[in-house]
């Protein structure tokens, strides 16, 4: 319950830095819309355009508006277009869901597999390839990635398609071909933090005096390492797949760009140059929420894997 | 805490970190960037907007290092003098982030109360937006200047490093030696500052050095999507942009700026680490 409190607590400041940051930009919406220098506009016609979208209340009553409507699923309509900016998040939101899953799962696996194999032969020279990778993986960021992969399969030795978007039910063997590089870019940079964190713990449950008691009973270190560390160590490196999360939406952005995959990221850098605020801010805090929502989550999962952390009520 | 011993203290988490492998492959990658940067004018065998139409999509060979790109301007020079305005902006950025950061972490700490609840609220709720989309929506909107970019990158990067120095302080206020001097009587600010922030310094250098690290990235996003630097100006992330619009046409003008972007960011990022290991007393065995 308190950490409930604490995720609806973090919504509301969220929502409110963003609609806050958002207005202080300069740039008003009226003026955008109605285009600059545009003859046959007059003042009257401005302010009336301001009163009927609501712009003329004060900042805070405009904020509740904004908030509850967002809440409801009124999202506003675009600037531009002037469809709702609904419509326009559930024709984008399918391809990033797909790419985001995707990415997930491989960044768990591969940070598993690898941090395994780190714990089983420690300080073996696979240990310190992996030591490595997870600190390559930190370091580069994700555009970069994306064109090394761009550059090795889509030229050097060209055995994928590089750019584009098949919708699942059309046509599943093309989708998950056109999947595979941007999903496995974004995994790698969601793996680095996990497998990091993996690590840390694998190697503090390793020298802990349960592991030494199970070395005494003559187990095999593989064995241990499977059986007796391998579970302890998971329970830290949970919360961290939460912290990874919100990096992945922003990295989701640039790979889309990058891959024309058509989803919220593309229709975001889309809205930035038209300076579609009204979509901009449904996104960013689309995004807030969805990383407090995972964030809450994993806190919950956390305390159901080890009933020690359950805060009392 | 007298000025001496925290200068002495802090070269000798320099020759520390030195003392370790990835310490001084680091710090070498990190001068070897910085000079080059610095001495662009006088290193680049070529003015970085020089145009040569008889050379352009020249391979990397003979006096073109790096090879040319689409309008025959030598890709070396270029990568040279974009580094030049990572420089400034990991410089600039990070400072700003530090100053913000720490003023904002160190209030929280000493005030307690409220006040601490409002600024950690607050830094909880810019956290929870992810750094890239925030850095792309107020640079869309303030525009691409250079002293912009580096003020929006500082202050997006200020609530973290708030939140580090907060805890360091709050870690140190415990220590015997502060409620020595508090019983002693010596004014709360003259703690915080003679004290306390002392003994905080190596924390709050490795957080400079990543924040440094993430301004880099945060630029070569953001100039990718064309949001940053604008060309013909060279910065790296606008570099790897060109390169990744001529993909078909020359792999090398992705290729070059792109590795200097890794070189940059991994050994700044691995240079942190290091420090913060020196100073984890587990490290010692």
């Amino acid at each position: 319950m308190r950490r409930l409190g604490t995720s609806v607590t973090m919504l509301f400041t969220a929502s409110l830095l963003i609609f806050v940051v958002l207005r202080v930009l300069p740039g008003d919406p009226v003026t955008i819309l109605l285009g600059p220098g545009n003859r046959g506009i007059g003042e009257e016609d401005i302010q009336e355009y301001r009163a009927k979208m609501g712009l003329d209340k004060p900042l805070l009553v405009q904020y509740f508006i904004w908030f509850s409507n967002f809440l409801r699923g009124d999202m506003g309509n675009s600037l531009f277009s002037n469809e709702p900016v609904r419509n326009m998040f559930s024709g984008h939101i399918m391809p990033t869901v797909q790419l985001t899953l995707a990415a997930i799962v491989l960044a768990i696996v591969f940070a598993i597999s690898l941090a395994l194999v780190g714990a089983i032969w420690p300080r073996s020279l696979v240990d310190r390839v992996v030591t490595f990778i997870a600190s390559l993986g930190m370091a580069v960021p994700t555009f970069i990635t994306a064109i090394i992969l761009l550059l090795t399969f889509g030229i050097f030795w060209p055995i994928l398609p590089t750019r584009g978007y098949i919708p699942f039910g059309e046509d599943p063997i093309g989708n998950l071909k056109l999947l595979t590089m941007p999903a496995i870019t974004l995994a790698f940079a969601a793996m680095a933090p996990i497998l990091r964190m993996l690590r840390a713990s694998l190697a503090e449950a390793s020298s802990s005096p349960w592991t030494r008691t199970a070395e005494g009973k003559g187990l095999l270190w593989n064995r241990i390492v499977l059986k007796h560390v391998f579970p302890n160590a998971l329970i830290p490196s949970l919360t961290f797949v939460g912290i990874t999360f919100g990096r992945m939406l922003g990295g989701a952005v640039l790979i889309e760009f990058i891959f024309a995959w058509p989803g919220i990221g593309t229709m975001m850098v889309d809205a930035i140059f038209k300076r579609d605020y009204a979509v901009l801010q449904a996104t960013i805090l689309f995004a807030a929420i969805a990383s407090i929502t995972v964030n809450f989550i994993v806190d919950l999962a956390y305390g159901f894997v080890d009933p020690r952390l359950r805060l009392k009520a | 805490m007298s000025t001496e011993t925290s200068a002495l203290q802090q070269s000798n988490l320099l020759r520390r970190v030195w003392a370790k492998p990835y310490g001084r492959i680091s710090i070498t990658f990190i001068l070897l960037i910085a000079l080059s940067a610095l001495f662009a004018d006088w290193i680049a065998p070529f003015d970085p907007n020089e145009l040569d139409t008889e050379n352009i999509f020249s391979r990397p060979k003979g006096k073109h290092y790096f090879g040319t790109d689409d309008l025959g301007r030598d890709l070396f020079s270029r990568v040279l003098h974009g580094g030049q305005i990572a420089l400034i902006m990991a410089f600039a950025s990070a400072a700003i982030a530090m100053i913000v950061g720490v003023i904002w972490g160190f209030i929280a700490a000493q005030f307690g109360g409220w006040l601490d609840e409002i600024l950690m609220r607050t830094v909880d709720a810019f956290l929870a937006i992810p750094i890239i989309l925030l850095a792309l929506i107020l640079i869309a909107a303030l525009g691409t200047d250079i002293p912009i970019l580096a003020l929006v990158i500082g202050l997006i990067l200020a609530p973290a490093t708030a939140r580090i120095a907060r805890s360091s302080v709050l870690s140190e206020l415990q220590l015997d030696y502060c409620n020595a001097a508090t019983t002693l009587g010596t004014p709360r600010l003259r703690i915080l500052f003679r004290e306390v922030m002392p003994n905080t310094m190596p924390v709050l250098i490795a957080r400079a050095v990543i924040c440094a690290a993430d301004t880099i990235i945060i630029e070569a996003s953001l100039s990718f999507v064309g949001l940053g630097i604008n060309p013909p100006q060279a910065s790296w992330g606008s570099l790897v942009r060109t390169g990744y619009e001529q993909l078909f046409n020359g792999y090398w003008l992705v290729l070059f700026p792109a590795i200097f972007i890794l070189l940059a960011i991994w050994s700044l990022n691995s240079l942190g680490d290091q420090i913060l290991d020196v100073l984890d007393p587990r490290s010692e065995s």
